[in-house]
């Protein structure tokens, strides 16, 4: 035990620098900073692990040694525990010495006593075994104790279980879903890295996703109120399974996953044409650009990039790439134009876009970074919604007359949400260990192991015998006091005695 | 009534329910020292007004947010000076019949009001979406239940602690003037064998006999302590659980290493080492005390410094 308590105090010291130092899986961008600001300390760090101690080796190895010493120790105290419950109580030599002991003066022969007492102790539950050599009793009760706290213990072991096992055939991502679009439960589908299990066989369940309509609620603080994406949950083979709302603490659950309500965000449909006909025509996820310390979250204007390798104008036909800046609400943009105080843009208002469009080549084609070092703003301008323009710019210098041709729409503006989908099919093992850890931790902490001895001898002058009752409690010593004496009236009170007749040798608690 | 009203009946009695707590505490203080029954009754009394005041306070509170009234640092603190107040009333005095520790189990609930309105107020609001659950109701009151008898067993254990040390030095200075046993004419200025028990009765007597500004015995603080700490341990646990089944249905994920789970965690380890060190030998009394303490210790980082000053998921001073 003594080896498990240190493993379990390393454990919690360990959580403690994790809960001390920013951590990457929670937050990533903190852990960056620190290394900055910490330098070479910030680096030996990370070379420990300490920016992910839950997910680190040393952390896995004191979880793994303390399990191996719960085990060690849980394993002969389920023996003992078996067999104890198994063999009979074990009869005294001496009673008169325990911690408890009386004797009463009784009418009823001694066999007649040990009977009675059999029956009531019987029916106090106590587990009894006669002694063959003369009449006396032997009896405990409150294995329960032992029962529970064993129960307690080993739960863990089954959390452990249920841990390996869901995390290690599960996964988790996340889905970026615009309002009327839907989403397969695929690999490719996933925005950004999926987090998958070890054991993870790679088995999305093809389940669709469609929003139907996003839409949040605040309050006039600005304090968010509600967040509900009405979605159709589609199953593999096309047929709807059903209609639900999603919302925070309240996620949709079909096919073994599990979509959550996580963010949400603005997503126009822009429209780019060029000589050419449509060179784009598709709805932009945009991102919030972080908001300064003092100034509300949703004042801050949405980001958003559309490139367009080989649609610039001019010769060899460079790359095009629009900048997009978007105001949901435009009263907030004239705001910050006439230098009044950041507005929150809660809903949407005759939206703006202010677009820049640059022309040159693109570098990082896969990802969402957008990097302008081979590249030069040919044009920028305002767009609102519902609003066509021409795209002025253009390499006018090429005197192609293309330049005027391009033009760029923001026929609509709808929202898109993020849900967060998982699977972890360990999750009925682990509440199913966190109830039976309730369950074994209530009898292992106020139950206890009690022990009451018998013996009935026949009384020195006439009829009736001397009944002696001895008996300790392994826990709760107090309340077994009161108990004790109740169990002696009722015991005195069967085999015909008189409860209030104390008998000469008189000893309720210890010496 | 408007919320605007509710609001303000509120605030009032938040303010009666202190400044009867301080009175309270400052009367059981003087019962401690002086031991007059009549002081005890008034302050008892005054305890029970703060109590009352108290509660009206949460209530219109409630209604004034049109909510659960424990959504916020400032609401959870007026619940907890409740809890502890109440627990002291009924556990500490009620059930182990102990009079003495009423001003110590008042000053807590009184420093908590105190840091609750001076740097935790936020008026009646909305909660955020994601306390919006019924498993605010559960999570959180079992989690304030269970950090209020944790906070009153570190009371206890705290003046346990104390009354142990001064125990100690009275039995040590009763032995040092006992005069040396004459055995056999001689003066024999080793101890006999048979001493130690003797200092233990002279010592037990001492501090058996009920003394002014004496607090109860150590070995009745230290069992108060235990029982009320394995009296809260399974509703912690059971906050714990709560508070990982709600974090399944709102963040997808049972634990995730959020800091209010780490030192949930870390507390909760702390008082399972102390249960089990009350049951092993040569740990039992002092080492276990000082693990409670630390116990309680992590119990106050969990709530104030991991809310207000580490950031993760919990980080909600305000709403």
């Amino acid at each position: 035990m003594r080896t498990a308590l240190i493993l379990l105090l390393l454990l919690a010291l360990a959580s403690v620098m994790g809960s001390l130092i920013p951590q990457y899986p929670n937050t990533p961008e903190r852990v960056a900073q620190y290394k900055i600001d910490h330098g070479l300390f910030g680096s030996f760090l990370d070379r420990a692990g300490l920016f992910d101690v839950f997910g680190s080796w040393w952390f896995a190895l004191i979880t793994f040694l303390l399990f191996v010493s719960l085990v060690a120790c849980l394993v002969p105290r389920t023996r003992a525990l078996i067999r104890s419950l198994r063999s009979r109580p074990v009869q005294a030599r001496e009673i008169d010495s325990f911690r408890h002991y009386a004797e009463r003066n009784v009418a009823a022969a001694p066999e007649a006593v040990i009977a009675g007492s059999r029956r009531i102790l019987r029916r106090r539950m106590f587990r009894v075994a006669s002694d063959p050599a003369r009449p006396a009793l032997a009896a405990e009760k409150g294995a329960a104790r032992e029962v529970g706290s064993l129960l307690f213990h080993w739960a863990f072991i089954l959390i452990l279980a249920g841990v390996i096992y869901g995390k290690g055939t599960g996964f988790s991502g996340y889905a970026v879903v615009v309002e009327g679009d839907t989403w397969i439960d695929a690999a490719a589908n996933y925005d950004g890295q999926i987090r998958t299990g070890r054991f993870f066989g790679g088995d999305f369940t093809g389940t669709g996703l469609r929003l139907r309509e996003f839409e949040s609620a605040f309050r006039e603080t600005g304090q968010p109120m509600d967040f509900v994406s009405r979605v159709d949950l589609i199953d593999a083979d096309g047929s709807t399974i059903r209609s639900q709302d999603i919302r925070v603490n309240h996620p949709a659950d079909v096919n073994g996953i599990r979509f959550y309500q996580i963010n949400f965000g603005w997503a126009p449909r822009i429209v780019i044409r060029d000589a050419a006909g449509a060179a784009f025509d598709d709805t932009v996820v945009m991102d919030r650009d972080p908001a300064p310390e003092g100034i509300p979250d949703f004042a801050m204007p949405w980001r958003g990039v559309i490139k367009l390798p080989g649609a610039g104008e001019g010769s060899n036909a460079p790359d095009r790439a629009v900048e997009l800046e978007l105001w949901p609400d435009s009263r907030a943009l004239f705001a910050l134009l006439n230098g009044d105080e950041p507005q929150a843009m809660l809903t949407e208002f005759e939206p703006v876009i202010r677009y820049t469009v640059w022309d040159g080549r693109l570098t990082e084609l896969a990802t969402n970074a957008f990097d302008t070092t081979f590249m030069r703003e040919t044009t920028s301008g305002i767009l609102g919604a519902g609003r066509t323009v021409t795209l002025g710019g253009g390499d006018r210098a090429a005197g192609n007359g293309g330049g005027s041709s391009a033009t760029i729409g923001f026929p609509d503006l709808k929202q898109y949400s993020v849900f967060q989908v998982s699977r972890d099919a360990g999750v009925p093992i682990v509440l199913l260990a966190a109830i039976l850890i309730l369950v074994g931790l209530l009898p292992a902490l106020y139950t206890s192991r009690r022990k009451v001895w018998v013996r009935a001898e026949p009384a020195g002058t006439g009829a009736g015998s001397v009944l002696k009752v001895g008996g300790f409690a392994l826990q709760r010593r107090p309340q077994f006091e009161d108990e004790f004496a109740k169990l002696l009236d009722a015991l005195t009170d069967e085999a015909g005695g008189v409860p209030t007749d104390r008998g000469e040798r008189e000893r309720v608690s210890a010496p | 009534v408007t919320d605007l009203q509710w609001a303000r009946v509120s605030n009032d009695a938040f303010t009666v329910a202190l400044f009867a707590y301080l009175a309270a505490m400052v009367g059981y203080f003087a019962y401690l020292a002086f031991r007059r029954e009549a002081i005890w009754k008034v302050s008892r009394a005054v305890a029970f007004a703060g109590l009352g005041a108290n509660l009206i306070s949460i209530i219109a509170r409630g209604f004034a947010a049109d909510r659960v009234p424990w959504g916020n640092m400032y609401e959870y603190s007026v619940l907890l000076s409740l809890l502890v107040v109440a627990g002291y009333l009924l556990i500490v005095e009620g059930m182990y019949k102990l009079r003495t520790l009423g001003g110590f189990a008042l000053m807590f609930s009184v420093l908590t009001m105190a840091v609750a309105v001076s740097f935790l107020y936020v008026g009646p609001g909305p909660l955020v979406p994601a306390l919006n659950s019924y498993w605010i109701k559960i999570h959180v009151q079992a989690a304030i239940w269970g950090s209020s008898l944790f906070a009153l067993g570190g009371i206890v254990t705290i003046l346990y602690l104390f009354q142990d040390r001064w125990e100690r030095r009275e039995i040590e200075s009763l032995a040092a003037k006992q005069p040396p046993p004459i055995m056999g004419g001689a003066v024999d200025l080793s101890a006999p064998a048979g001493l130690d028990t003797d200092v233990d009765e002279l010592g037990a007597a001492a501090v058996a006999a009920p003394k002014r500004g004496r607090l109860p015995s150590a070995q009745t603080l230290d069992r108060v302590a235990y029982r009320i700490i394995a009296f809260a341990f399974p509703i912690w646990t059971f906050a714990v659980i709560a508070g990982a089944i709600w974090a399944q249905e709102a963040w997808g994920r049972y634990w995730g290493w959020d800091p209010k789970e780490t030192w949930s965690f870390i507390t909760w380890v702390i008082y399972a080492g102390y249960l089990h060190a009350r049951s092993t030998s040569g740990w039992k009394g002092r080492p276990a005390a000082v693990i409670a303490l630390v116990g309680f210790v992590s119990l106050l980082i969990t709530y104030y410094a991991v809310n207000l000053w580490i950031v993760g998921l919990h980080s909600y001073k305000g709403f």
